[in-house]
């Protein structure tokens, strides 16, 4: 999650909001922010009922303004792939 | 056939575990979930017609990725 927060501003300057989703409690999540400086949310997804509704295993997706997924990348987010997609998105 | 077929697709989506039975793909809609956050409850649906979301799955916090 640093790496998002690495990149934070990229993705904000394309109005993206940033969400990392793990099956600790808020409470851990917290710690976990404050300990890496985050400055996005950390959902808790207790008992992993969020992820049973996508995909399996370190995941992540691009959801448009419509709601609809446009970009889905299995294992560490390569985020220039992201930002790319993104900005397809505002055209 | 297509008896065999249609077994043959009945025994899949018998074998096929339900939590991930269809996994989301890109074109399809985003599972709407609402949730507890660092930041407070979260919705998905309240970024619709506002922001795009990069949400990002991860194994555990303190652990890298």
């Amino acid at each position: 999650m640093q790496a998002f927060q690495a990149d934070l501003a990229r993705f904000e300057s394309l109005n993206a909001q940033v969400l990392g989703v793990s099956p600790d409690d808020v409470e851990t999540h917290k710690k976990f922010s404050a300990s890496l400086g985050l400055r996005f949310p950390l959902v808790a997804d207790k008992d992993g009922v969020i992820q049973k509704r996508y995909a399996p295993g370190r995941i992540t997706y691009l959801i448009d303004t419509n709601g609809i997924l446009r970009f889905v990348q299995k294992g560490m987010p390569k985020h220039e792939d992201f930002l790319r997609e993104l900005g397809k998105l505002k055209k | 056939m297509l008896e065999t077929l249609i077994l043959s697709a009945a025994a899949l989506l018998i074998a096929a575990p339900t939590s991930f039975a269809a996994p989301p793909e890109a074109g399809d809609p985003a599972p709407l979930f609402e949730a507890p956050s660092t930041d407070g409850t979260i919705r998905l649906a309240d970024y619709r017609g506002r922001k795009p979301v990069v949400l990002a799955f991860y194994y555990a916090d303190f652990t890298s990725g």
